[in-house]
């Protein structure tokens, strides 16, 4: 059949047949190659951390993706097509040109009892960033992901000198049987690091300055609103996770969260909140 | 124990209750290994199959599986070159059920072709007058394609992906799964073809001899329309029976009655191919072989009723359901029809495979029966069991439900409205 084997013809069906057999054979043998030579491509672009949150992204519930602008009713239904990166996004280009969003550095919003300062940026996955006079950016967790996490059982930062991205792992906390990734909110390289009891947990020279450097994250009027829907959120993965809905109106989160869900599966809780 | 390799945001039962389904399971497989053991070992005198009766159980379990698994090659070729996205909630699954069918279809066929340490003469001195040489060729370039498929359902593991190599690797190879969905399709077509085409051909057998459009007789283009048919409803069995088993909601209705729909319009184009193939067999093709058709069903137990069975019964009824908007509402109409239709496919095969080789077709032959022996029967339970532990594996461990953590979370949403409508 193969022209090296017995029977074998140089006629049409012969041809044609083997032709067919050789052809998905390179098909299939390129198709491997090629998504090997890539990735090695990716692994050496250091493409790894973007490539993670996209996977994620991909997998998160639709209602988990929505954009900024449903969480604050400017647009009554859209699905981030960006995976949280208004940074390229035209349509979030067009709409702060037009309705240019305020910072207020003097107040602090109050959302269910939680403390949300207005002069940071918030990140969908509960991290801020907040800009210091000296140029760099100060990274930690917002008070809900604090309480989410309570007092962690460990913290895996990262170590001074190294690049951290958007969207990217900034550092690991473990909680009880939950492994988090914490996800950046910025670019940039980590020059100092804190931790739980200091209030903060990287200090993080940025690539980039200015308003565009921060535009993909929340701020003044958005975190409010992004906020009830956090909470919302956070009743459905408790609920789904196995523990009693408890958070009613007026209700204000325990500082604890956790500890006062021993029942529930706290990683699938953390991963659902921190959009892992 | 294994928390850490489940998919986070998905429930699955205790290491201990898992370990106790997987049991009874392997023992099973590995009885089923000692009776192909037996075969390999001692040889096909393990088996009441004979010169005459050269095709039993095991073909018949072959034709079968590789007809229920093609769902992995449609299920492809729907979503990544026709895209229809909503087929995205069970493509993972389809890829595990065509891995099982087609490597246990392997598996038992090197069971009964024997030798295995001459497997490679297949492909070094094909025969090349024989269809099945193209069945061969085929089904091995298609199962690689498979166990590529699957490698990025593996690499997704929620520790695996930790790795970065894997990750990427993953990742890229997914973004080309089209082209794998595309040489799937077109490995598919010709061996479904093919393997109803080495019945067509058979001459020496008016029962199963059929004319056809150039070399290709009419079984060629039945087997694939059949196969085309019931993969996509043995996805929706197996995953109702899924959801069934683990007590989870794992796809959403709309995915399972647009697998019914598709089912449903490619059994009826069957059904109707399968009638005008019958009659014109029955007209001309089997007077002009010296037999009048009535001959065949005077042998009993097979009667006519199993004429009508595969027609009627599995085929005209189950396309009826599943075209019908109202029925398809109801998953119990869903997975009875398509359960039938599964059950359609099993019977054309067996027809083909045993019926075929009982007839007399001289003058002087007998009718013969044939029933496996307890070796045959052994190596067929373990291509279920082996079926079972590495879908249940998988089920375990890789997320072949993208859709389970959503429904969870719009079930828990539901439980919370109803509590808060009770509360109020």
């Amino acid at each position: 059949m193969l022209p090296w084997n017995y029977g074998f013809e140089w006629n049409a069906a012969h041809i044609i047949f083997l032709g067919a057999f050789y052809t998905v054979l390179v098909v299939v043998a390129t198709t491997v190659v090629s998504a090997l030579i890539r990735a090695r491509r990716d692994l050496g672009a250091k493409e790894t951390e973007a490539i993670r949150w996209h996977s994620d992204f991909e997998e998160l519930p639709v209602s988990d993706r929505v954009c900024r602008h449903v969480l604050t009713g400017e647009f009554r239904e859209r699905t981030c097509p960006n995976a949280f990166d208004c940074r390229h996004c035209e349509t979030h280009g067009k709409w702060i040109e037009h309705h240019p969003m305020a910072q207020h550095p003097e107040f602090e919003e109050d959302v269910l009892g939680m403390a949300f300062p207005l002069d940071r940026f918030y990140h969908r996955g509960h991290t801020w960033a907040r800009p210091e006079e000296d140029g760099t950016v100060t990274v930690g967790i917002d008070e809900l992901g604090e309480r989410l996490l309570g007092v962690p059982d460990a913290v895996e930062l990262p170590a001074p000198g190294a690049r951290i991205q958007t969207n990217g792992t900034a550092f690991r906390v473990h909680k009880r049987d939950a492994d988090v990734r914490i996800l950046s909110p910025v670019d940039g390289e980590v020059i100092e690091t804190g931790g739980p009891g200091r209030g903060w947990y990287l200090r993080v020279k940025p690539d980039a300055t200015g308003e565009p450097a921060f535009r993909h994250l929340l701020r003044g009027a958005e975190v409010k609103a992004w906020l009830n829907r956090e909470m919302e959120r956070l009743q459905l993965a408790l609920v789904s996770e196995g523990a009693a809905p408890t958070l009613a109106d007026g209700g204000v989160p325990v500082d604890d969260i956790a500890a006062s869900y021993p029942e529930a599966d706290w990683d699938a809780v953390c991963g659902e909140m921190f959009l892992e | 124990m294994d928390k850490q390799f489940i998919t986070r945001g998905v429930q699955r039962c205790s290491t201990g209750k898992f370990l106790s389904w997987m049991l009874p399971w392997a023992v099973l497989l590995a009885f089923g290994l000692l009776s192909a053991g037996l075969c390999l070992i001692k040889g096909l005198n393990q088996t009441n199959m004979d010169n005459r009766f050269a095709f039993g159980l095991w073909i018949f379990l072959d034709l079968t599986v590789i007809a229920l698994g093609a769902g992995a090659f449609f299920t492809g070729f729907l979503l990544y070159i026709l895209k229809v996205k909503e087929l995205r909630a069970v493509i993972n699954s389809a890829v595990v059920i065509g891995l099982v069918c087609y490597s246990g279809a392997v598996c038992v066929l090197a069971v009964d072709v024997g030798q295995p340490l001459r497997a490679w003469f297949t492909f070094w001195y094909p025969n090349v007058h024989s269809m099945l040489t193209e069945v061969t060729f085929c089904i091995s370039c298609y199962l690689t394609v498979l166990m590529i498929e699957y490698l990025p359902i593996v690499l997704k593991n929620r520790q695996l992906r930790e790795v970065p190599s894997f990750l990427l690797f993953e990742h890229e190879l997914h973004k080309l799964v089209y082209v794998l969905a595309g040489v799937g399709t077109f490995l598919s077509f010709f061996h479904q073809g093919s393997l109803g085409g080495l019945y067509g051909v058979l001459r020496g057998r008016p029962f199963a001899f059929r004319e056809g459009l150039a070399v290709w007789p009419s079984t060629f283009f039945l087997f694939i329309l059949s196969a085309a048919a019931v993969g996509p409803s043995f996805i929706l069995l197996t995953t109702w029976l899924v959801e069934k088993i683990s007590r989870k909601r794992l796809v959403r209705p709309e995915v399972f009655r647009l697998l019914g729909r598709i089912s449903g319009l490619l059994l009826a184009v069957y059904t109707l191919a399968k009638s005008v193939d019958t009659l014109i067999w029955i007209n001309r093709t089997s007077p002009e072989s010296g037999f009048a058709a009535w001959q065949y069903y005077s042998w009993k137990p097979f009667g006519t009723w199993i004429l009508f069975a595969e027609i009627v019964l599995f085929g005209l009824l189950p396309a009826l359901i599943l075209l019908t908007p109202r029925l398809r509402l109801h998953t119990g109409w869903l997975v009875s029809a398509a359960a039938l239709a599964c059950f359609g496919v099993a019977l054309n095969r067996f027809v083909m495979t045993v019926q075929t080789l009982a007839l007399p077709t001289l003058s002087f032959d007998p009718f013969l029966s044939y029933f496996p022996s307890w070796q045959e029967v052994g190596t067929f339970l373990a291509v279920v069991a082996y079926g079972v532990l590495v879908y249940s594996f998988s089920f375990r461990y890789f997320n072949l439900f993208p859709e389970e953590r959503e429904l969870k979370l719009q079930m828990a949403a539901q439980e919370e409205e109803a509590a808060l409508a009770g509360r109020y």
